[in-house]
């Protein structure tokens, strides 16, 4: 199985759903950097990332989100993040980002952000 | 694990490509010691995160380096010695960064020491002239008296 893969679904109102699963760090982090790289070049700012089949995150991956959520934002998007497991979670809370990111429980309640 | 102290070392290539086999030998330790499943995945990381540092900034393009993980299990002590011999590189002259300045630059990197200093009870640095670097990060298990430590405030 590989370290890590990404999935990309279109939603409605400019909305892309962004599943990821394995181990996002240092090593992979380049591979979600292009990902979102690629959708901001298509001028879709408007992310929900599904982080439910994520093992494990590194501040590498979780810098991804940091650099980009600021394009997001500044271009009527967002970055809502998914249902991350505990230790994903832990993460994000150890870096101070659970009050500039929101999380969501599921589709339709990310979605709604964008409302 | 009933009072026994337990000792092994991996050396691996310094490319992020072997992160995962230094978090794998972690978990390896972890499971013959007492830490708590809670810390399990927090001591894990800040190793990653000291890896990651000396792949990315010890080495920097320097391809042939190699890096040592020493790791003591012992029932009131988790320790973790890293060594490579990069660039002289100390953790702790880094300040602790400014997350919404960090968001607001759209900033990516810079926050592993802080992970570190965050999760272990000591992150201390040697620099042994001309021969290496020595990253000590310690996890106190238990305090003097025997009690567990309480969560960090």
């Amino acid at each position: 199985m590989p370290e890590f893969q990404i999935t990309t679904q279109k939603l409605q109102n400019g909305v892309m759903f962004i599943t990821v699963s394995g181990f996002l760090d240092a090593h992979t982090f380049e591979e979600m950097e292009r990902t979102i790289n690629d959708l901001f070049e298509r001028n879709i700012y408007r992310l929900v990332v599904d982080l439910s089949r994520l093992d494990y995150i590194s501040s590498a991956g979780a810098g991804v989100f940091i650099g980009a959520i600021g394009t997001a934002q500044e271009n009527d998007g967002n970055i809502i993040l998914m249902r991350p497991s505990p230790n994903v979670k832990e993460v994000f809370d150890l870096l101070g980002l659970s009050q500039i990111f929101t999380f969501a429980d599921d589709i339709e309640n990310a979605v709604r952000n964008f409302a | 694990m009933s009072g026994e102290v337990y000792r092994d070392r991996i050396i691996i290539s310094n490319d992020t490509r072997f992160l995962s086999l230094a978090r794998e030998f972690i978990a390896r330790m972890i499971r013959v010691s007492e830490i708590n499943k809670v810390d399990e995945s927090k001591i894990i990381l800040a190793v990653d995160e000291a890896v990651t540092n000396i792949i990315e900034h010890g080495y920097e393009s320097q391809k042939d380096g190699t890096i040592e993980m020493e790791i003591e299990a012992a029932p009131d002590i988790f320790r973790v010695v890293i060594r490579d011999s990069g660039k002289e590189f100390d953790p702790n002259s880094i300040k602790d960064p400014d997350m919404t300045d960090h968001v607001k630059k759209g900033k990516k990197k810079g926050l592993g020491i802080f992970l570190m200093r965050q999760i272990m009870d000591e992150v201390k640095y040697v620099f042994k002239e001309g021969v290496q670097n020595e990253l000590i990060l310690v996890k106190h298990l238990k305090k003097p008296g025997g009690a567990a430590p309480g969560p960090k405030v």
